[in-house]
């Protein structure tokens, strides 16, 4: 009969479960970097 | 009488318009016509040996390798690129948002023109060419055949995108009538090719679901058709960047006075959706790596090939493009734009050729007359999209009828 740890991350889909934790909290992020107030109106780089 | 003389006069007219138009502009000795001509002779020569003598005379094509670089690049990839017109459609005619208004005319004509030549090189990729025909009319429907809904779609979408530039097309005839109808089409037309586009954009990658066995684990996945559709949106975006830069540059002296700043501004925007859209698609790609646990396949050769299309030509032009958003810097942007682009080819090519039948003995490699053949298809797409554009209102909706009788 197989068995598995239940800290282990790799077999319990734990990591994955991080990763869409990690993502929510970092789409929120970058939502906000892109949304921040822009930087002084100066003509765009080039 | 005179009513007959009056209607011979007007097409007389009309015929001595059209004619004048057909007549070529501006200087012929330019960089892009020296290298275009040359090209597209040669592909015009290898098309009439591949018509006369079959595919075997031009192309590496084999019975393990069916499908090359004309499905990989042109068809698969070129139609990914094309994505910018359902994108800026959805924005400017459903969502409202004026301020991508200008750029909605010239984005369905890259699309529409992406269309017809990139998948109309399909033609060129069939064994009997004759038989495109058949999905169209009834010849053998194959109802649950992925490749007959891309073929219906394909078809459908060139006549939506057509109704959708033909506003531009009835202002430079002169028909303004004419144009009000075409003009009243566009949300219906808009509407039913955002529809079409979603579903054929995934619907080329479930073409490759039937491949299983023959495409390398680290790009094949159940949920291609998921994966080609959110790369369709950063695809088309940055093909948007990239094509309005160069437009812009190109055809300044076409611009109504101020566009080039508000193209600039446009950027950011465009900028901004694409930053977010490779961000979900980063996501995708590594929740997929995971769950699949292909950690040990990334040690060799294959491995470093994946990570540098997932993490050099995906993440970095990600971060590339939110940095030049918040920086307000177009160079980076333009950048991040000619690597994502780079970024599409690769995925493109690695699951349609590079990674398909990855372990064979003899692998496919396009042999320079496919690389032409190429060349040409898009150089032909480059002269049609001049000729539009010196001659119909393409750089934001015009008042004024060139047609005048």
């Amino acid at each position: 009969m197989e068995s598995y740890s239940y800290v282990n991350i790799f077999e319990t889909k734990g990591l994955e479960y991080l990763l869409l934790i990690c993502f929510l909290v970092l789409f929120v992020v970058l939502v906000r970097y892109l949304s921040a107030p822009k930087a002084p109106a100066n003509k765009p780089k080039t | 009488m005179s009513k007959q003389k009056t209607l011979s006069s007007e097409v007389r007219a009309f015929l001595k318009f059209l004619w004048s138009e057909m007549k070529p502009r501006g200087k012929a000795l330019t960089p892009f016509n020296v290298i275009s001509v040359p090209i597209m002779i040669a592909g015009l020569v290898i098309l009439v040996i591949r018509f006369t003598k079959g595919l075997g005379a031009v192309t590496n094509l084999s019975q393990d390798f069916p499908w090359g670089f004309w499905i990989g690049f042109d068809v698969v990839t070129g139609v990914a690129f094309a994505g910018g017109a359902y994108l800026i459609t959805f924005v400017v005619y459903v969502m409202r948002v004026e301020k991508y208004h200008s750029i909605a005319r010239v984005t369905v004509l890259n699309g529409l023109l992406a269309y017809i030549f990139y998948a109309g090189a399909l033609v060129l990729d069939l064994g009997r060419p004759w038989n495109i025909i058949n999905p169209i009319i009834g010849n053998s429907f194959g109802y649950n055949s992925v490749l007959f809904l891309v073929s219906w779609h394909f078809l459908l979408y060139m006549i939506t995108e057509f109704i959708e530039f033909s506003p531009a097309v009835a202002e430079w005839l002169g028909w303004p009538k004419v144009r009000k109808f075409l003009h009243s089409l566009t949300l219906a037309a808009v509407i039913f090719g955002i529809t079409l586009s979603t579903l054929h954009q995934s619907g080329l990658g479930a073409l490759f679901l039937l491949a299983k066995s023959k495409i390398h684990p680290l790009w094949y996945t159940e949920f291609i058709p998921i994966l080609f559709f959110v790369s369709s949106i950063f695809a088309g975006l940055s093909m948007v960047i990239f094509e309005g830069t160069i437009s812009h540059r190109v055809f300044k002296d076409r611009l109504e006075p101020g566009a080039h700043e508000s193209f600039n501004k446009i950027i950011f925007g465009l900028a901004k959706g694409a930053a977010i859209s490779m961000f979900v698609y980063y996501f995708f790609k590594a929740l997929i790596f995971i769950h699949e646990g292909h950690w040990s396949m990334i040690r060799d050769a294959w491995g470093l090939w994946y990570l540098l299309e997932v993490v050099g030509l995906v993440l970095v032009p990600c971060f590339m493009f939110a940095y030049g958003v918040r920086h307000r810097s177009l160079g980076i942007i333009r950048t991040a734009s000619v690597l994502t682009m780079l970024g599409i080819i690769l995925n493109r090519l690695n699951i349609s050729v590079i990674a398909f039948n990855w372990n064979a003995a003899v692998h496919y490699y396009p042999s320079w007359m496919e690389i032409v053949v190429t060349l040409m298809v898009i150089s032909a797409e480059i002269w049609v999209f001049r000729w539009v554009v010196t001659r119909m209102p393409v750089f934001g909706p015009s008042r004024e009828f060139a047609f005048t009788s």
